[in-house]
Parts: C-alpha cells; sequence; structure tokens
C-alpha cells in the first residue's frame, strides 16, 4: 500500500518532481511513464527514502517514511535502474549479507530458488566484476527480494535483461502483484509495461499529467477511436506525436 | 585526428576546473580554498622571488658545517639521485605483471576504440594526458624543490628541470610497458623476465663494487652511522663503470633541474631533450610494433576490449573472492553485517586467527629475548618502541583503515534503503577499522607490556601489579580511543562528501589542500577536547584512589571510569552521525564518482 501525498523534490531551485499525488492498493502495479528527465527516478528514489522529498508525505504499507523509516523499508524493495553492487562480495555473500541485514532466518532456502530462477546459482562464488550486467541486475534482484517485500519499486526494471529473462520479470512481477504486492515500476518498454500494470501515470517535467487504470487513461486520451495502444497515449499525452 | 582527441583533453579539463568553481559558491568549500591558498601562499610562494638564505650578501650564514655551496653538493645530488632515477627504472621493468595498460578510462575506451583512430594517435593522445600531469607535477614539485638549499638555480630552471624527469620517466614507463608486452608476446613468462632484468642490475651493481678503488671500500670504516662515509661510497660507486655509463643518460635528465647557475642549465637542455626526444621515438615505434604483434592476436583484443567494455575492467585482476572471515548468521544484531562485510573489502589476514598467531609470536619473542643476557639492555628499548609504534598508529592509523561509511559512501543509495536506524549503519560501518586498528594497537601494547621492565630502583612504583594493570587499563580503553579517532574523519565525509572524495582522487587543487589541514586540525582539537575529561577523570581517580586502594586498583578503576566516559561520547557521535547520514541529501552533493 502506498500512499502519496503533494510529493515534491527540488534539486537546488530545480523542481524535478511538483505536487505529485497518488495511491496504489495491493495487487495492483503502477506503471510510471514519461520522457526523459520527467523525474520517474527522482519520484522512486524518493518513495524508497533514498533522498528525501523536498515536500509532501509518503505512507509506505501504512509507516510514514518521513517519521517512521525503518518499519517502512522493512517493507519495501527498491531497484535502481543499474544494479549496485559491492565489488568485493560474490553473489553468495551478498545474499548472506543482505540476509542479515533484514533478519531473513532460512534465507538459503528463499535465496536457491530466486539463483535458480535467474540462473546465477553456477555464479554462486563470482564477484560482480566476473558477471555480465543482465547477471549483475538479476542479483539484485534476488538480494531486493531475499524479505519478501510488500512493496517493491523498479526503475527500468527490463531493460539489460535477455528474451528470457524478461518474460520471467514480468511473470514474476505479476505473481507477486496477484499474491497481494504493491508494485510501481517505471519503464519507456510501453508494449511491456501495457501486459504487466494494472495503472499507468504519465509524468511530464515533473507534473502529473494523467493516471488511473489503462483503461481509464485510454479513454481519456482516445479521442472517441478504440483500441489505442499506451505507445499513441504516451505520445498524445506528452505532446510528443510523430505526427 | 589529433585535433578532436585534444579537443577531448582540453574540454574534459577545462570542465573539471569549472566543476571544481562552481563548488566554491557552497561556503563550506570556499573556506576550504581561502585556507588552502593561504597556505601555499605562505609555505611557498612567498619565497618565490627571494632566494634561499645562503646567499645573504655578507655570507654570515656560509658556516662550514651545514651551509655548504651547490657546487660542493653538485656530486652527491647527482650521484644519489642518478641512483634514486635508475631504482625507479629498475622497478618500471621489474614490476608489472600485466599487458601495456594504455591507461584509458572506460569512457575513454568506449569512445575511441571503435573510433577510426589509429594506434599511433591513440599513442599521442595517451602522451598528451601524461604530458599534462607532467606539467601539473612539474609546477608542484618546484614549489617543494625551491626550498632546497643544496640545489642551485631558479624557479624556472627548477621547474624545466622537473619537466624533464617526469616526461622522461612517463615516457619510459610507456616504452617499457610496450616492451616487456612485446616480450610477453615471445613467450617470456613474468619471472622469467624479472629474473633476467635482476641479474642483468645486479650484475652491473655488482662489477661495478668489484672495479671500486680500495680507498673507497676502506672509507666504510667510519664510525657506524655515520652517513657521509656512506654518501661517499655512493658516489665513487655511481662514477665507477659499468655503472657509471648505465648512468649516462639518466645524468642528461637530470642535468637541467640539477644545474646550479643559468649557463650549466642552458648546457645542459641539450642531452636532456635528446634523451626525452629518443624516448620519445622508442615509445611511438614500439607502439606501432605493438600494432604489428596485435594484428595476429586481433582476436585476443578484440575479446579483451569487450571485455572492458563490458566493465570487466583490469580491476577484476587484483580483487579476488575471499573466503568469509566468520560465519554470519541469519539472525542478530545486523551492526555485525557491516563488519563482516567490511573485513571482505580489505587485506585477507585481518583475522582472528592470524591476530592470536601474531600474539604468540610475539610473546615467544619476547620471553625469548628475556633470555639473551646480551639484550637485556635493548628490552626496555624495544618497549618503549613498541608503545610509540601504538600510540603513532593511533592518530594516524585512522587515515589507512578506512574501511568505514567513507569507503561506502558510494554505496550511500543501497545503504539508505536498508531498514537500519542511521546510528545502526555508522556504528556498523565503523566495526572494522576498529577491530583492526585495535588488534594491532593491542599487538604493541603487549610487546611493550613485555619489555619494558624497568628496574625497581629507577621506578619503585612501577611495581609488576601497577604494570600488569596499566597494560590491560589501555588494552580496555583502546577501543573506545580508536573509535573516537576514527569519528573525525567519518564525520568529514559525512559533512563534506564531495570534498571528501576529491581528496581522495589523485591531484587536487589548494581548496583540498586547505580542506585536508582544516580536517587534520579539527582531528587535533576534537581529540584534545574529547580526551581532556577521560584524563582529567582519569587523573582524579588515580590520585584519590592510590591512598585508599593502591596505585595498581586504582589505576583499574580509572581504566574503567576511563572507559564509561569515552564509550559515551563514541555513542554521542556515532547518533551525531547518524543523523547527519539520514539526513544527507545525496542528490544535492556531486555524484561520487564525479
Ligand atoms: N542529482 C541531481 N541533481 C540535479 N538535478 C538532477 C539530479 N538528478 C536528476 N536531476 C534532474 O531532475 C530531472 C528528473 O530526472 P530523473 O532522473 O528523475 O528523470 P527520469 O524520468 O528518471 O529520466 P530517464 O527516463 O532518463 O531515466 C532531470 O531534469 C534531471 O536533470
Ligand atoms: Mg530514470
Amino acid at each position: 500500500m502506498i500512499e502519496v501525498q503533494g510529493l515534491t523534490k527540488r534539486y537546488g531551485d530545480f523542481p524535478a518532481v511538483r505536487e505529485l499525488s497518488f495511491a496504489v492498493r495491493p495487487g495492483e502495479v503502477l506503471g510510471l511513464v514519461g520522457p526523459n528527465g520527467a523525474g520517474k527516478t527522482s519520484t522512486l528514489r524518493c518513495l524508497a527514502g533514498i533522498i528525501p522529498a523536498s515536500d509532501g508525505t509518503i505512507r509506505i504499507a501504512g509507516h510514514e517514511l518521513a517519521i517512521d523509516p525503518v518499519s517502512a523499508k522493512r517493507a519495501l524493495a527498491f531497484f535502481p535502474d543499474e544494479p549496485r553492487l559491492f565489488e568485493y562480495l560474490t553473489v553468495r555473500q551478498h545474499l548472506n549479507f543482505v540476509a542479515r541485514i533484514y533478519g531473513v532466518r532460512d534465507h538459503e532456502t528463499i535465496a536457491r530458488p530466486l539463483l535458480e530462477e535467474f540462473e546465477i546459482l553456477d555464479k554462486a562464488d563470482q564477484l560482480p566484476g566476473e558477471l555480465s550486467r543482465g547477471m549483475k541486475q538479476k542479483l539484485a534482484i534476488a538480494c531486493g527480494l531475499l524479505h519478501q517485500p510488500q512493496v517493491l519499486f523498479f526503475d527500468e526494471p527490463l531493460t539489460g535483461l535477455d528474451p528470457l529473462g524478461i518474460r520471467r520479470m514480468k511473470n514474476s512481477i505479476i505473481r507477486r502483484a496477484r499474491a497481494g504486492a504493491t508494485i510501481v515500476l517505471s519503464s519507456h518498454l510501453l508494449h511491456l509495461l501495457e501486459e504487466v500494470c494494472t495503472h499507468v501515470l504519465i509524468l511530464k517535467k515533473g507534473e502529473k499529467i494523467a493516471d488511473g487504470t489503462l483503461a481509464e487513461v485510454a479513454q481519456r486520451f482516445s479521442n472517441g477511436e478504440s483500441g489505442v495502444n499506451l505507445e499513441e497515449i504516451f505520445l498524445r499525452a506528452t505532446g510528443g506525436s510523430e505526427d | 585526428m589529433l585535433g578532436a582527441l585534444l579537443y577531448l583533453r582540453l574540454t574534459s579539463a577545462r570542465n573539471w576546473a569549472k566543476s571544481r568553481l562552481r563548488r566554491l559558491r557552497q561556503p563550506k568549500y570556499l573556506v576550504g580554498a581561502i585556507v588552502g591558498c593561504a597556505y601555499f601562499y605562505f609555505f611557498f610562494f612567498r619565497h618565490l622571488g627571494r632566494q634561499p638564505t645562503r646567499r645573504l650578501p655578507d655570507g654570515a650564514v656560509l658556516d662550514a658545517t651545514h651551509a655548504a655551496l651547490p657546487t660542493e653538493w653538485l656530486p652527491v645530488t647527482t650521484a644519489l639521485g642518478a641512483v634514486g632515477f635508475l631504482i625507479l627504472l629498475a622497478l618500471i621493468w621489474l614490476v608489472p605483471s600485466q599487458r601495456a595498460a594504455l591507461g584509458f578510462t572506460e569512457a575513454e575506451i568506449a569512445f575511441l576504440f571503435p573510433a577510426p583512430i589509429t594506434r599511433r594517435a591513440l599513442i599521442h593522445f595517451r602522451l598528451l594526458s601524461s604530458q599534462l600531469r607532467s606539467l601539473v607535477g612539474a609546477a608542484v614539485m618546484m614549489l617543494f624543490s625551491n626550498r632546497w638549499a643544496v640545489l642551485g638555480g631558479n624557479a624556472v630552471t627548477h621547474a624545466i628541470g622537473w619537466w624533464f624527469i617526469f616526461s622522461s620517466l612517463n615516457l619510459h614507463f610507456s616504452g617499457a610497458s610496450f616492451t616487456l608486452t612485446r616480450l610477453a608476446d615471445l613467450g617470456w613468462s613474468v619471472w622469467r623476465r624479472r629474473l633476467l632484468v635482476f641479474a642483468a642490475f645486479a650484475t652491473v651493481v655488482a662489477v661495478s663494487i668489484h672495479r671500486l678503488p680500495p680507498e673507497a671500500a676502506a672509507s666504510e670504516s667510519h664510525a657506524p652511522g655515520d652517513l657521509r662515509a656512506i654518501t661517499a661510497w655512493v658516489v665513487t660507486l655511481a662514477e665507477t663503470a659499468p655503472l657509471a655509463w648505465l648512468l649516462v643518460p639518466v645524468h642528461a635528465v637530470l642535468g637541467p633541474f640539477l644545474a646550479i647557475d643559468t649557463r650549466h642549465f642552458l648546457l645542459a637542455l641539450g642531452p636532456a631533450l635528446g634523451v626525452v626526444i629518443l624516448h620519445y621515438l622508442w615509445v611511438v615505434r614500439s607502439a606501432v610494433a605493438f600494432e604489428d604483434s596485435a594484428i595476429a592476436q586481433a582476436q585476443q583484443r578484440s575479446a579483451r576490449l569487450a571485455a572492458w567494455r563490458e566493465g570487466r575492467s583490469r580491476r577484476t585482476a587484483t580483487t579476488r573472492s575471499r573466503r568469509d572471515p566468520f560465519a554470519l548468521a541469519a539472525t542478530g544484531r545486523p551492526e555485525l553485517a557491516f563488519l563482516w562485510k567490511n573485513l571482505l573489502s580489505t587485506w585477507p589476514y585481518f583475522r582472528l586467527r592470524v591476530f592470536l598467531v601474531a600474539a604468540a609470536i610475539l610473546t615467544a619473542g619476547c620471553v625469548w629475548l628475556h633470555r639473551q643476557p646480551t639484550a637485556a639492555p635493548f628490552l626496555a628499548g624495544v618497549g618503549v618502541l613498541a608503545v610509540s609504534l601504538g600510540a603513532y598508529l593511533l592518530i594516524l592509523g585512522p587515515q589507512f583503515a578506512r574501511q568505514d561509511i567513507r569507503s561506502d559512501l558510494g554505496h550511500a543509495d543501497v545503504l539508505r534503503v536498508y531498514p537500519l536506524r542511521g546510528w545502526q549503519i555508522i556504528l556498523g560501518e565503523l566495526l572494522t577499522p576498529v577491530c583492526i586498528l585495535t588488534a594491532v594497537v593491542w599487538l604493541t601494547l603487549l610487546v611493550g607490556a613485555l619489555c619494558f621492565w624497568p628496574s625497581t630502583t629507577s621506578a619503585p612504583w612501577l611495581s609488576l601489579p601497577v604494570r600488569v594493570t596499566a597494560s590491560l587499563g589501555l588494552a580496555l580503553i583502546t577501543p573506545a580511543l580508536v573509535a573516537l579517532q576514527l569519528l573525525v574523519p567519518n564525520a568529514a565525509a559525512l559533512l563534506f562528501p564531495a570534498w571528501f572524495q576529491a581528496t581522495r582522487s589523485r591531484g587536487g587543487g589548494p581548496e583540498v589542500v586547505g580542506q585536508r589541514m582544516i580536517f587534520v586540525f579539527a582531528q587535533i582539537v576534537a581529540m584534545a577536547l574529547a580526551l581532556l575529561p577521560a584524563a582529567a577523570l582519569a587523573a582524579v581517580i588515580i590520585a584519590v584512589g592510590q591512598w585508599l586502594w593502591g596505585t595498581a586498583v586504582a589505576v583499574g578503576f580509572a581504566s574503567v571510569g576511563t572507559l564509561v566516559l569515552l564509550v559515551g561520547e563514541v555513542g554521542g557521535g556515532v547518533w551525531f552521525l547518524g543523523t547527519r547520514f539520514e539526513r544527507l541529501d545525496l542528490s544535492a552533493e556531486p555524484p561520487p564518482s564525479a
């Protein structure tokens, strides 16, 4: 459960996110879309508590992030666009470390299927420097899923994965949402978002242009046409139409 | 094509300078810049115009013992400089074990290697970059050497002299690495090459020593520890063939720097320039040859380039996966996870097992020393030496053991997602350097306690019980002392992240120097303030307690009291840094990679 009220993020004087409000309920997958520099990463980083919001309130699983960050963070996982790993820890040591941080008791039984699913089980004793980019991303995801978070934030989760990885990632996201997780993800791969998301939020220059279920947003930008896809909606909404 | 590369170099330098200047808008950086500039002014530039004191008109300071003229120093400076230079050159040939590293950044590889640029142009680009470094190095070194009274010449000749030194070293390094790569391609193993190079150098030195005139050898029999005898011997050795032949190009390079006046300087320019030009030709030629030999291995190289591009840079060759320092249970205090993680980031010798073995060996060594009748007079000396080493480590150790938030600042965004309070992260991060430094200081304390047994007549109050409780008491407060010391640089890292990152990278402007000075000063002041109450408390407890319970017990109580106070201070510090970490706005600071 995520509730955002009037979220604003300024870098110096530059407002990267302005007065953003939305809510995501368990089982929903919100797709954050917008042109480069729209403020998607800034929003997600604020939601995960990495950078402080300049204004507004964020509630994660019932805990207000600014007041009770530890409880809020215990419930969430954040997956940055670039996997961030410790260069001196092996795959297995990463999982070991994260398990201790979150106090995950039976982490080996949780980690093993994750590594198997991501096909990095045979790399368990290698350092990040010896992994390919996609493998690093998979490791970062495995680390984040270890404590079975209820709230997940993905920044561009599908870039860098192979086709099979993309399909697994998609299925994994859908499965977790069905199991009651609350998910926000940003991506430029709109046709993939269409398959995963229940809701979309379109950002432009830090401001919300539209949000709601896919059908609602489509309705708003369809101009009476039927079967308008997300890409067309995106182009119309952000005013970047090709024609 | 070289134009584009020059443009890249110059714009990079300009943007770097610009971002530095922009940062000065923040007051904390501006203050550092002012302090740094003042430092530079007072220590270097003020002297630039002036001649060193030896040139005072009345010649009053020309004392025979310590103010000899540069001309008299010349043989010594030349010989020592040349030998030092030769050792550097030998290392250039001995040490490298990797293939010629072109020294490009990842971005340069990504942009330049796939671009239609010849290998020769790339080499020139690289030489250009190193020229920039040589110029900066020459300017900085000139500021230092300008104050060395043993030198003749002036600021300009020193700067140019340094430039010759840096340029030829740089060029030699490039040339040597290309040559070594070719040797490797011919099937020479690293150790075979090292052995041969070492044997060659050793032969030259041995033959020269053998050929030394007998007087030179005899002068060795000066009083032991007389440095003049050693320098005289080195000077004679450097003038003996075949070492003298080997040193001819070295002398040519050092000539402009060591020239005592303008005439000698101008005379020295020719040979120095000649050596640099020969080096340049060697590098460019061997680079082309390197390309030839590389064509045969094109596949290998492209695989290597691919590895580079994927980010599997050379660093992975040096970082190895290590075994867990200890078994980390899944539950328990999360702070210990940081100890576990950071121990993995450093040498694998910092383990409990190694510590115990070291303690056992040192104990055995000290016991053995006690048994030696001849060693008795040295024992106290060894003890004092060990304790001073411990004190030195306590003060300087935090600069070396930095497996804490300082090295994890680049991962701050990862740490921020963890469900931990700021103080927990700070505490966890501090544990590794605290453990490492405490262990090392404990070892020095152990040696000190085992060796420092003053005779009962000279210090009767220093009885065995007092010594034992004092040692144990010191050991008890060591972790708290170390933690307190570590808090200061960690605070610096959290309060000035961007600046802090800048001081870690090579080179630095005046604001970085100024910042370092402020930090050192702050560390001293902070330590004095933090230790004052503890020292006062200990003094009071000992003064009062020794009448009530005797000295040994009083020392014990004093240690415990001090410990409580220090732990309180460390706790406060950790808590404060924790709140700073929670409030740290990573986005307001430049990214750590910049
Ligand atoms: N640390 C920072 N300091 C200053 N400005 C920043 C910083 N990070 C981002 N910005 C600015 O904030 C705006 C939003 O950036 P953000 O990274 O959130 O965009 P995004 O929607 O994630 O873009 P993309 O699709 O390219 O990932 C951009 O204009 C960017 O220049
Ligand atoms: Mg982004």
